[in-house]
């Protein structure tokens, strides 16, 4: 038999198969118990002892040439396949089914925690207040004695016994430094609740309280702790504005304005065409305060800010709807996620 | 607080500064303007006319001809007006004029007769009685004749002012008079301030007939100036001051109230005018005992340990608040006796409460009046009534009260000051700032002494006048500094603030949205989730804003409910919500102490899941805390009695499970409604440790299925418990089918579950299996009676 001649014939129906059983077919017809080149094999023993060695290394090349081929083959056509598997297996990918999705922390609590992340970061520790206070933390210690004018800016709800619901997370202030000493850097979120309910008030919303006590504080100190929080929170560009104003518990107190998050200070319906938008009330801290928490207000000074987390969630996520914020419907909640 | 421009510009001149930038420059120094009323600009080219003469109409029943001097001018106007005659002074809108709605007069013809103007009604000026008399009748406007004709209409009704609307702080009272704000207003614009007149001239003697003052209760009234006014005409104030208490929102009535009026807005000092015939010998400021008096509004008040103003027999007025009606000024007063008097600003605020009557006066008074001021009234209100001869002024003065209080002293430096603001200002500066602004300063070195004027009852330190320094110096000039000379701190969460953030995380991972509620609810909202409101203790609120939200909430249900219906009636039934809110629970009631704030963890499913669903999102919730949770029956009322759960570990207890039908009902929900309630306090304050590893084994687990027939009644999970517990080497117990029908008898079910033994140190041999397997068969035999398939 011609060796060649049997290579090529064997390669021209290897070429031919076309699936992983005619291969399979083929092979045993080359390697099988009586395939080809096991018959070759067993001629070989015939063959004069001089040309056995020759004859010998010929059959074992083609069959390292002809195993060569069929495996090739084999990774062809398991590829091939494999490839008509994937083109069968086609789905509708422009459809959705929900059977993974997140829910939403609520717009006010992502500020908080935005908030919240932010001044850890800068020191300030988080401390948990009453929202049930008694009279003296929410106004006698912040400098409101009874029947104080003062008290008019807060419409209270009261329960009785001198027990109120705190107007203001400020009362977090007062038991703060009664409990720590300075230096102090302290935040205190939470709810505070006033008697007013119209369509620019709730009344349940949220407040994160801001105070640094230690030596050396300053109104410029206040200042630039401020616009670093502005920045974090409306961006880099923005600037904040002091105006003089009144809180009993802060001397020189003043309300904070930061340029408009949209115009940059230009006007616009966000900043009511004033280039300024209201966001917190600060101060140095009262003497009087420092004093009522057993702090001695001629070696320390200290800050003191509130912000309305309510509000500052409605700046950034645009709510022109305070109600919105209590009515929990999904079409609203499910915006957060 | 009102200002209206043409009154400030009497006592400063502020030049040409538009409204807009002198509202930025009170901003500046803490006077918010809150809103700046102008005059309305839709009335345009109408004038004063004068009626110099009046035709009928050749061709008509109805129509005037009418010749009239507007100013130089004399125009022919067609009037259908029926009130008009000859020397009438009217409005005449001319030819090119704009009225309110857009209406443009033009030249016409009226039945031939050319017209070039209109004569012009009240309402088509939008004005009415209050701004003038005979505004509101039925035709022209006939104006007073001293008007000028040609002049503005607007300018001549006195409706062409500036207003800005001032909101004044709490701590400067003395703002919320014209004067002392146009002296602030002074200083911004850097203008000499002018006193309005306190002088007048006395023209009656009054010896022995002006009634004594004695004060009783100094503590409460520590000033009281009284003045007597003969041969008093009562009648109409100047058009003038009646224009500016309309401007200021107070309601003209005669020349004796609106002078007391007028000086309350001008100098912030409330005063009363009393018919001195009704005065009994002397006058008493002492406290009510069982009285009772007709206030002006006609309504009666009982003054039982109210401060009153009295005579030897009754009380006269309610001190402060409200004059007494029949000792009030009547057309026919003839003798006034004008009170001026200083009281104590909480007890005015705490009586005004009590007896439910606030006025224009005692809402001045809340705020402080200052002894100096009460002089200042007195003085200014009969150097009105002697400029506009109201009547004649005796020269007695009665009065009482504590003798001038001392003025306040400061003693302060500059670096204190400036240590507080964290910039540098030059001391002269900060004197010059101050003096303006009616301190005394005396500097000595370094020292300043600074005395403090009366009327800034406000400032006690040194702190406040920093602030006073600032609101002139500019507050634009405190830059930003970054605490470089305080200590550095370290920033943390509480482990509460932590643990419910992490815990929060996970329920929106497992798709439930963040609501939130309330924290106070209706006293019904317990008996709609089938509670006792009486036995939760719930703590009312004393002045609600309404029943709806009027006691503390101790459980986070009812408002869970209530957001789940409402979606439901929007027609979004499907909805997974969570919220991690605080409860109050009270000890006693009323009050004694704060109550306990507690953290609850509500979750609501609504056709989002079913009750393993819950149990899923509950047992992933506990486990964050690296508990395992411990289950019970749950004997919660608003949960399905067979669908429902209690649930402990370490730090939680609360209940979970389908939500009762009858409260379903309650809220109008028709739907697969799920809620888990759960105080996770404890839990929240614990600090959650990272979990210990387990070693992994690697050898081989070998798997193992098992198929047992129970009764139908028995609960698998407590079967399947067992199993795990019957060796340590099972690692897992997994069901996978339970099944009742065919090839099972009636009332029994048959439960496959695989089950995986994890080999610790060497690989099993068969027996060791074999072992473990009849032991699970063994025991769920013994406690369950289960036979295998």
């Amino acid at each position: 038999m011609n060796y060649n001649e049997f290579l090529s014939e064997t390669l021209e129906k290897l070429e031919k198969v076309s699936s992983e059983r005619e291969l399979a077919e083929l092979k045993a017809t080359i390697f099988g118990k009586n395939g080809a080149i096991t018959e070759l094999m067993k001629k070989l023993k015939d063959l004069p002892p001089d040309q056995k060695p020759q004859a010998g290394k010929a059959i074992n090349d083609l069959r390292v040439q002809l195993v060569e081929k069929c495996e090739q083959k084999e990774k062809e056509l398991h590829k091939a396949k494999i490839e008509a598997a994937l083109k069968s297996e086609c789905i509708d990918l422009s459809i959705d089914k929900c059977d993974c999705h997140s829910g939403a922390v609520h717009p006010i609590n992502q500020v908080r925690k935005k908030l919240t992340d932010y001044f850890v970061g800068n020191g300030y520790i988080v401390y948990d207040s009453p929202e049930i206070e008694t009279d003296y933390y929410n106004f006698q210690a912040l400098n409101i004695p009874p029947d104080h004018p003062a008290r008019d800016m807060q419409d209270t709800f009261f329960i009785g016994n001198g027990i109120l619901l705190r107007s203001q997370t400020s009362s977090g202030q007062v038991r703060l430094m009664e409990k720590y000493k300075p230096p102090l850097k302290m935040i205190c979120p939470g709810r505070v609740f006033r008697n007013d309910d119209d369509s620019t008030h709730s009344p349940v919303f949220h407040q994160m309280e801001g105070l640094v006590v230690d030596k050396n504080v300053t109104l410029c100190d206040l200042k630039g702790a401020l616009e670093g929080f502005a920045k974090f929170i409306f961006g880099d560009q923005t600037k904040i504005r002091f105006r003089p104003s009144y809180f009993p518990f802060t001397e020189p107190s003043v309300e904070v304005d930061v340029s408009c998050f949209k115009c940059h200070g230009k006007g616009c319906r966000v900043c009511k065409n004033t280039g300024w938008i209201e966001i917190l009330g600060a101060g140095m801290v009262n003497r009087k305060v420092l004093e009522n928490c057993g702090i001695d207000p001629d070696e320390y000074h200290g800050f003191a800010f509130g912000v309305g987390l309510d509000r500052i969630a409605m700046i950034q996520c645009s709510i022109d709807d305070i109600k919105l914020m209590w009515d929990n419907d999904v079409r609203f909640l499910r915006q957060f996620r | 607080m009102k200002l209206p421009l043409s009154w400030l510009k009497e006592y400063v001149d502020i030049g040409d500064i538009t409204p807009t930038e002198l509202s930025d420059k009170l901003l500046s120094i803490g006077f918010e303007v809150e809103e700046i009323i102008m005059p309305r600009d839709d009335i345009k080219g109408v004038v004063v006319g004068k009626v110099n003469e009046i035709v009928r109409h050749e061709n008509s029943d109805k129509l005037w001809i009418c010749q009239i001097d507007i100013g130089g001018e004399t125009v022919q106007i067609v009037t259908g007006a029926q009130n008009v005659k000859k020397g009438d002074v009217v409005p005449v809108a001319t030819v090119g004029a704009e009225l309110p709605g857009g209406k443009k007069i033009q030249e016409a013809k009226l039945r031939g007769i050319d017209s070039y103007g209109m004569l012009c009604s009240g309402g088509e000026l939008c004005v009415d009685d209050d701004v003038i008399d005979g505004a509101s009748v039925n035709g022209i406007l006939i104006l007073p004749s001293d008007f000028t004709p040609g002049e503005n209409i607007m300018s001549a009704l006195g409706i062409d002012d500036t207003v800005l609307d001032v909101s004044i702080t709490a701590n400067r009272p003395d703002c919320q008079a014209v004067c002392n704000l146009a002296r602030e207003i002074a200083i911004l614009v850097d203008k000499p301030f002018k006193m309005p007149k306190l002088t007048y001239k006395c023209t009656a003697n009054a010896e022995g007939e002006i009634p004594p003052v004695k004060i009783l209760e100094k503590e409460l009234c520590s000033r009281y100036i009284g003045r007597l006014i003969k041969d008093v005409k009562i009648e109409k104030s100047p058009k003038w001051m009646r224009d500016r208490l309309r401007m200021c929102g107070i309601r003209p009535i005669n020349n004796l109230v609106d002078i007391t009026n007028y000086v309350l807005l001008e100098f912030g000092q409330p005063l009363h005018a009393f018919d001195k015939k009704f005065i009994k010998d002397g006058i008493i400021v002492r406290k009510g005992v069982s009285e009772k008096i007709t206030a002006l509004d006609g309504k009666e008040y009982d003054v039982d340990g109210c401060l009153v103003i009295a005579d030897a027999e009754k009380p006269l007025a309610i001190a402060g608040i409200m004059g007494g009606e029949y000792t009030s000024i009547f057309p026919d007063t003839t003798c006034v006796f004008l009170e001026a008097a200083r009281f104590e600003r909480s007890n005015i605020r705490r009586t005004s409460r009590k007896i439910g009557l606030r006025s224009d006066s005692s809402t001045r008074y809340e705020k402080g009046v200052d002894w100096q001021t009460t002089e200042y009234g007195s003085n200014r209100a009969l150097a009105l009534i002697d400029m506009l001869k109201c009547g004649k002024i005796c020269a007695g003065i009665v009065s009482d009260g504590i003798p001038q209080p001392q003025n306040k002293v400061i003693t302060t430096t500059q670096k204190e000051i400036c240590n507080l603001l964290g910039i540098d200002i030059d001391q002269n500066v900060i004197v010059s700032l101050l003096k303006k602004q009616g301190f005394t300063v005396k500097v000595s070195g370094k020292v300043l002494t600074c005395t403090v004027p009366l009327v800034r009852e406000d400032v006690d330190g040194y702190a406040d006048l920093a602030e006073d320094v600032m609101r002139f110096y500019g507050y634009d000039n405190i830059i930003s500094t970054y605490s470089e000379n305080t200590h550095q701190t370290r920033g943390y969460m509480s482990d509460h603030d932590i643990n419910s953030e992490r815990l929060k995380s996970r329920l929106v991972a497992m798709g439930v949205d963040e609501i939130l509620n309330y924290s106070f609810i209706s006293p019904d909202a317990a008996e709609k989730i089938m509670l006792n409101g009486a036995e939760l203790n719930e703590i009312p609120i004393k002045n609600p804003l309404s029943r709806d939200i009027s006691v503390m909430r101790t459980q986070l249900l009812s408002s869970m409910m209530a957001s789940i219906a409402r979606n439901c009636a929007r027609k979004n039934d499907v909805m997974r919500f969570f919220e991690l809110g605080k409860v109050f629970l009270a000890k006693e009631l009323p009050l004694k102490e704060l109550p306990d704030e507690r953290d609850v963890l509500c979750v609501g499913l609504c056709n989002d899941g079913d009750f393993y669903t819950l149990k899923s999102i509950v047992g992933e919730a506990v486990k964050l805390f690296g508990k395992s949770p411990k289950y019970a029956p749950s004997t919660a009322p608003y949960l399905h009695p067979n669908q429902s759960l209690h649930v402990e570990a370490d730090g939680i207890i609360g209940d979970f499970g389908k939500v009762h039908p009858l409260v379903c009902e309650n809220y109008d929900i028709n739907a697969n409604v799920y809620v888990a309630h759960i105080d996770v306090s404890g839990a929240l304050n614990k600090p959650i440790e990272l979990t210990r590893y387990n070693p992994i084994s690697k050898l081989q687990p070998v798997d193992r299925d098992l198929a047992l027939i129970v009764d139908k009644s028995t609960p698998v999970g407590d079967m399947l418990a067992l199993v795990k517990s019957v060796s340590e080497y099972i690692s897992e117990v997994k069901l996978f089918d339970i099944y009742e029908g065919e090839q099972i008898p009636q009332g029994y079910k048959s439960v496959a579950f695989s089950v995986r033994l994890q080999p610790a140190e060497n690989t099993f041999a068969d027996a060791e299996i074999k072992q473990i397997m009849d032991n699970i068969l063994t025991e769920t035999a013994a406690k369950f009676g289960a036979k295998l398939r």
